[in-house]
């Protein structure tokens, strides 16, 4: 009914949209700015608290590495953190507000309004990540940047398979209501810890093996963690850590990740959207 | 005349906003909310505060029950300035503002007419009596020991009312509060206002409905644009509108009634338009025709005239506020028939 | 001008005291009804606490403990992977208490206008000072009871005893901080008032304040002025004296524990009366300009 140079047009409006509201809370801005480079101090300065002393020959290279996994872990925790929260949630909030009902009103691509989120969001994040990987480099004299180009196109397919669930939960978020912050968060928390987003999986391991086998491993976020950067810090011994250390494999599960997440998500929210329109609770707070 | 209740002196309230236009620098702009206004409202009245949306009301009303400081003047609410004096003139005031959202979710209704209660300085004991008997007198019971968020809206605003009625306050202070209401719900909640001003409580009733106005107040004083543009009884009102009435009688008339009746003092014209088995339809011109009507049927029945039909056309309130600003009450009816707006009742 | 009573009130101390009480059962009611949520609180300290140890674990390996013992100055110390496990999750726990308390006090206002209620508040005679009281007390109960869970079920994950030191000492440092903490959320409060984005400054708050208290690493780690600065911070105080006691190792300040103890104790007395002095000033300013209720 609609040609593409309409839904295309529709689809800019919607990102210009989110774009003008952030650029109109300019503070906002700066605080998650600061907010980000906060967490990455905090956490260097934790790593230095456990690093070996300089004339350890065992120490050699630990440091910088442990850097490296960590930073590297961050970029995927914040592309996800921003996908759950900016998609996931941002459906309760618009519920919340009684926008979402006039949302629904007008004609536009429900889908297309989502990604027109995240279409925004991903400049900004994007931005973010890069100076806190160079900061984090400053810092510890140096962190691997190799395999660049295999590693960006992990990366996209990441970001692909880490819509797909926001979109997962901007599903359930509408079904939950106001339970949905908390699934959002412990769902945040869950991979934060069992994808290793900030240590090495092998500190998982040393807990207990279990945890990495039976757990970790059956997590896709795992892999697009462990794939990203391992070839960023060069492939040392050890790495990947993840499916017998076998990049190939590591990145087939990353491409079936970013093709079959975003489908699954979509069908899961469109299900729960359907059902709450006939159950009439859309914009029920 | 009793004494005043509320005293209103010379109060004025700008807000600064901020402008916003596309390929424009922000700029600073200054909305005077309330002009100059004065006002006394008296012990034991139902005065009604009627305007159009954005005419000031809500600020008036804010400024009274010490929700906002007002840039100059005075006021004084039940003996007490409400500048100086805030507590007290809390405490003599109930209050439900538009579109109250002012309850606790995941409190029941019971849970929040106590802890407003609380609020209220009533003592325990009382408030759980109080409780019980707003709970009877609004038929609360259905609900009001669910949670709120599980409330429809036309309950929230039921539950909003019974909080404004928690310390049995002398001045009870509704702004709007039919605004969201269906017919049935807003016509008990008018029903139970005039019964709490037939027990001595003053009421101050915000609204931008003309017939809510005329059918509950004993003085009603019309805001516009931040200034009270007129202040007096319904009737007062219409009455200083020098205006005619029209009133319509059909009937059988016999042949000396016109004259009769044009010879009437107040009874400005008289035409005649024959209908059909002998009867007529008579359109009288005149002054007041609240007045003039009772006179008017002695005169054409003292003639013989069997009256079948009477339609008065009065002077509205609406009609007050049109000759007073050039503007309806109600936006939405300009809207609608588009262009000026069109003056209702009355032959002019 | 008439008088008429003022209805079924009855002011006076019983109804300041009955309004601190009703605020406070009904803020712990509203937060019974909300399931899972305080679970997920008593579960976050935990979480925070296994980042850095998980960390430190793939950096330190089998040394972890000797590293961590040997950077943040040291001796020895009885168990030394105890000592590391215990650090992390008393600053952790330390840390839930100190956001909570300036999320749910400084907060507190703007959270009322998001939902409406603020209005009806203010309309209600109820003297402020009460009110807050009534947040305050429910804060510090939320607060401390979600500690107390946090480090209980923390010690059983990580296999510590966070009984072997000098408790007592302990919960003194905790108590001295309360108040500190009082006013320092009132100060955000106050802040927070004026600005829209307020969500987001919380946030960035909450990582301020767990950057200064240095939840994960002593602040020595800082260079010098950024060190007195974080070290005269009522919340570093309160986190390093908790958890020296505990650990049985030195104070800030390289001084026994009664240095950053007068110093709390002298916040004390300062803080909550400029907190709440500022947090009055702003309300009404706030009702000069636009009127409590705006959000």
């Amino acid at each position: 009914m609609w040609g593409v140079r309409q839904q295309v047009s529709t689809f800019y409006e919607m990102s210009k949209k989110t774009i003008v509201e952030f650029s109109r809370y300019p503070i906002a801005f700066g605080a998650l700015f600061v907010q980000i480079f906060l967490i990455i101090f905090m956490f260097l300065f934790a790593a230095i608290a456990f690093a070996p002393p300089p004339d350890d020959p065992n120490g050699a290279g630990v440091g910088s590495r442990v850097a490296g996994v960590m930073i590297y872990g961050f970029v995927i925790n914040m592309f996800l953190s921003f996908t759950l929260w900016e998609i996931g949630f941002s459906v309760r909030e618009e519920q919340a507000r009684g926008t979402l009902e006039s949302l629904y009103l007008t004609p536009a691509s429900k889908f297309a309004s989502l990604l027109s989120r995240i279409f925004a969001i991903l400049i900004f994040t994007s931005v973010f990540c890069v100076l806190g990987v160079l900061l984090v480099h400053y810092m510890v004299g140096g962190i691997g940047f190799q395999n660049v180009g295999l590693a960006l196109l992990s990366l996209l397919f990441t970001i692909s398979g880490l819509l797909g669930i926001g979109l997962l939960f901007a599903g359930i978020s509408i079904k939950l209501k106001e339970s949905a912050q908390f699934l959002v968060s412990g769902a945040q928390f869950f991979f934060m810890i069992f994808s290793a987003q900030f240590f090495p999986f092998s500190a998982l391991r040393s807990l207990h093996p279990a945890i990495v086998d039976y757990v970790s491993a059956w997590l896709p976020v795992s892999y697009s963690v462990d794939l990203f950067r391992s070839l960023l810090i060069g492939l040392p011994p050890g790495y990947p850590e993840l499916a017998g250390g076998n990049v190939a494999t590591e990145f087939l599960i990353v491409i079936l990740f970013g093709i079959f997440s975003p489908i699954l998500g979509y069908i899961v929210y469109k299900y729960v959207e359907r059902k709450a329109r006939k159950d009439g609770n859309l914009g029920e707070f | 005349m009793p004494s005043p209740i509320i005293r209103v002196e010379h109060v004025s309230k700008t807000f600064i906003s901020k402008e916003r236009k596309k390929g424009e620098k922000k700029k600073k702009k200054a909305v005077d909310a309330l002009k100059d206004v004065s006002l006394d409202i008296y012990d034991g009245e139902f005065f009604g505060l009627l305007g159009p949306n954005g005419a000031g009301k809500t600020t008036l009303i804010k400024c009274l029950t010490t929700l906002l400081i007002p840039g100059s003047g005075n006021m004084w609410v039940n003996g007490f300035d409400v500048l100086k004096e805030e507590d007290k003139v809390r405490a003599s005031i109930g209050c439900m503002l538009m579109g109250d959202r002012g309850l606790y979710w995941k409190l029941t209704g019971r849970e929040n007419l106590n802890y407003f209660g609380a609020l209220y300085h009533v003592p325990k004991p009382v408030r759980t009596k109080r409780v019980d008997e707003l709970v009877q007198l609004l038929e609360l019971s259905d609900f009001v020991d669910r949670t709120v968020e599980t409330f429809s809206s036309g309950q929230k605003m039921i539950l909003a009312f019974a909080k404004s009625l928690i310390n049995d306050a002398p001045i009870l202070v509704l702004d709007e509060p039919t605004v969201t209401m269906d017919v049935p719900t807003a016509r008990k909640l008018r029903s139970i206002v005039h019964d709490l001003h037939r027990q001595g409580k003053t009421i101050v009733y915000t609204t931008h409905l003309m017939h809510e106005a005329e059918e509950l107040c004993q003085r009603v004083g019309i805001i516009d644009r931040g200034e009270i543009i007129a202040v007096g009884s319904p009737a007062e009102l219409k009455a200083s509108m020098r205006r005619e009435d029209a009133v319509d009688i059909e009937g059988i008339f016999p042949a000396n009634v016109v004259e009769d009746l044009r010879a009437l003092a107040g009874v400005h014209s008289v035409m005649v338009k024959a209908e059909d088995a002998g009867r007529s339809k008579l359109s009288i011109l005149c002054e007041n025709s609240r007045v003039m009507l009772p006179r008017i049927i002695e005169k054409t029945i003292g003639n013989g005239a069997t009256i079948e039909y009477i339609k008065p056309q009065e002077v509205t309130l609406e009609d007050v506020f049109l000759a007073k600003t050039g503007r309806t009450l109600g936006i939405d009816t300009r809207q609608v028939f588009g262009g000026e707006a069109k003056p209702s009742g009355g032959g002019g | 001008m008439v008088s008429r009573g003022i209805g079924l009130s009855v002011p006076g101390f019983r109804a300041d005291l009955d309004v601190l009480a009703t605020v406070l059962i009904a803020r712990l009611k509203i937060i019974s009804r909300y399931r899972g949520f305080l679970v997920m609180e008593a579960l976050l300290p935990i979480i925070f606490a296994a980042f850095p140890l998980l960390l430190g674990t793939a950096i330190g390996g089998p040394n972890a403990g000797a590293n961590f013992l040997r950077n943040t100055g040291q001796a020895s110390v009885p168990d030394v992977t105890s000592y590391y496990r215990l650090y992390m999750l008393l600053g952790a726990c330390t840390f839930t208490v100190v956001t909570l308390m300036m999320w749910l006090i400084g907060y507190w206002v703007r959270r009322e206008q998001e939902t409406g209620t603020l209005e009806s508040m203010y309309l209600a005679p109820a003297k402020r000072f009460y009110v807050l009281a009534g947040v305050t007390t429910y804060a510090f109960l939320r607060s401390m009871l979600i500690f107390f869970i946090a480090l209980t079920l923390g010690s059983l994950a990580f296999g510590v005893n966070p009984l072997s030191g000098n408790i007592l000492l302990a919960l003194g440092f905790m108590a001295a901080g309360f108040l500190p903490l009082w006013g320092i959320g009132f100060l955000f409060g106050a802040f927070i008032l004026k600005i829209k984005e307020a969500n987001s400054i919380v946030q960035m708050m909450q990582w301020v304040v767990a950057f200064l208290m240095g939840i994960y690493y002593p602040v020595t780690f800082f260079p010098p002025l950024m060190q007195y600065a974080a070290a005269s911070f009522p919340p570093t105080m309160m986190n390093d004296g908790v958890r020296s006691s505990v650990l049985g190792v030195g104070y800030l300040f390289g001084s026994g524990w009664w240095v950053p103890f007068a110093l709390l104790i002298g916040f004390s007395l300062v803080l909550p009366l400029l907190g709440y002095q500022f947090f009055l000033d702003t309300e009404r300013r706030l009702k000069r300009k636009e009127g409590v209720g705006q959000y």
